[in-house]
């Protein structure tokens, strides 16, 4: 063995102090947390959906809430498990998550072809209010799972900026969906697939160089 | 001989306990096992410094050890990384200057790294590589690895971005 790492090992023995290991749940605890607030500010803030208040909500709501937070679920749980590396599992469960949540683009585009919809059911003026929220919440939600997965060590640091950014928008989208009032599959297919999209690209250009170790 | 992995893994739990003994014992069976692990990826002189950079990372990152989990794995992945970071940092080294020192020295660090580039290089289609080679290391613009090729212009790009994704791949499956 060199001088160089006999001297290193000296010194790095010499600072060692007992950790806790890194645990996903956490990670996962985090994510909860923070859509929980969102969530809450979302509600106090703009409110909650009438029929939701009711006790009477659209099933569409549950569709969307359900895929929404599995989607979220999901990736955020294959997220969290990149703190961790070498430990040989892929959690690719994530991706049957997003293929069912792309089912709802799919129909919109699907329906837009066979009956062009009317601009008024695409609602371009709430949608962007919708986008703008969404995006909010998921910065929020992405901010903390960066800054809680800089404390483990990510070797996928574009995969996990990608898992970031779709399990921070679906969150994010999520929580305004308790305000959301429209059902219909056009405004659905289009405004709730844009943030969790644009929330992906985000992760992916802007979380690698937050967390590189 | 190096320890095994139940002793490594054994080690690494009482490490992140505290036990300096242990922890000493275990960084250094790590700084053989590590050499090993590069002597058959980089040029023996950017050994020191990258198993010491390891070492440092392994340090910084033992709370990210699972330790229901098997050691080595582990510290494979901590080893790959940096690897992989240290051919990032020559990719993006400004390409004048690394070629600079490719020939004042041909001992120097990155030209130590570049062994490893060009193991890569070998690794994929010759028409891949040798736009890479162009316009990645030695600094041509995409008209002129065209026009010396004979490859247009966007299959140049194509070729490039396809060369630099296998080269990811083979990294990765290291």
């Amino acid at each position: 063995m060199s001088n160089g790492a006999n001297s290193l090992i000296d010194g790095l023995v010499d600072e060692l102090e007992p950790v806790k290991t890194i645990k996903p749940a956490r990670g996962l605890l985090v994510v909860g947390g923070l859509t929980l607030a969102v969530m809450a500010v979302v509600a106090t803030t703009l409110g909650v959906r009438n029929d939701l208040a009711m006790g009477m909500a659209d099933e569409m709501f549950f569709l969307r809430s359900g895929v929404l937070l599995m989607l979220g679920l999901a990736t955020a749980f294959a997220a969290v498990n990149l703190a961790r590396p070498g430990v040989g599992n892929l959690n690719r469960g994530w991706v049957w998550a997003l293929a069912t949540a792309a089912l709802f683009p799919l129909t919109a585009a699907i329906m837009s072809a066979i009956n062009m919809p009317p601009v008024e059911a695409l609602r371009p003026m709430e949608g962007l209010k919708c986008l703008a929220i969404s995006g909010l919440a998921a910065f929020s939600i992405g901010s903390g799972l960066t800054y809680w997965l800089k404390q483990g060590a990510p070797t996928s640091p574009e995969r996990a900026g990608w898992l970031v950014g779709i399990a921070s928008g679906a969150l994010g989208a999520a929580a305004y969906n308790i305000y959301c009032p429209f059902n219909d599959i056009y405004y659905i297919g289009l405004w709730f697939t844009l943030p969790v999209l644009a929330s992906a690209i985000f992760g992916r250009l802007v979380v690698p160089k937050l967390i590189r170790w | 001989m190096i320890a095994n992995e139940e002793t490594m893994r054994h080690l690494m739990i009482k490490a992140q306990g505290g036990d300096k003994q242990c922890y000493s014992s275990l960084l250094i069976e790590c700084e053989k096992w590590l050499r090993r692990y590069y002597a058959r990826k980089i040029n023996p002189s950017a050994i020191d410094d990258l198993v010491q950079e390891t070492l440092i990372s392994l340090h910084r990152k033992r709370a990210s050890y699972d330790p229901t989990k098997a050691f080595l794995p582990w510290l494979a992945a901590i080893g790959r990384y940096r690897w992989i970071d240290s051919l990032r940092k020559i990719y993006r080294h400004d390409h004048d200057e690394l070629y600079e020192e490719m020939v004042a020295d041909p001992q120097e660090e990155s030209v130590s790294a570049k062994v490893s580039l060009e193991r890569l290089l070998g690794m994929i289609p010759e028409k891949q590589a040798e736009v890479i080679s162009m316009v990645k290391i030695e600094g041509l613009s995409i008209a002129e690895a065209s026009a010396q090729t004979g490859q247009s212009e966007s299959l140049v790009k194509v070729n490039i971005h396809r060369g630099l994704k296998k080269m990811s791949a083979l990294i990765e499956s290291e």
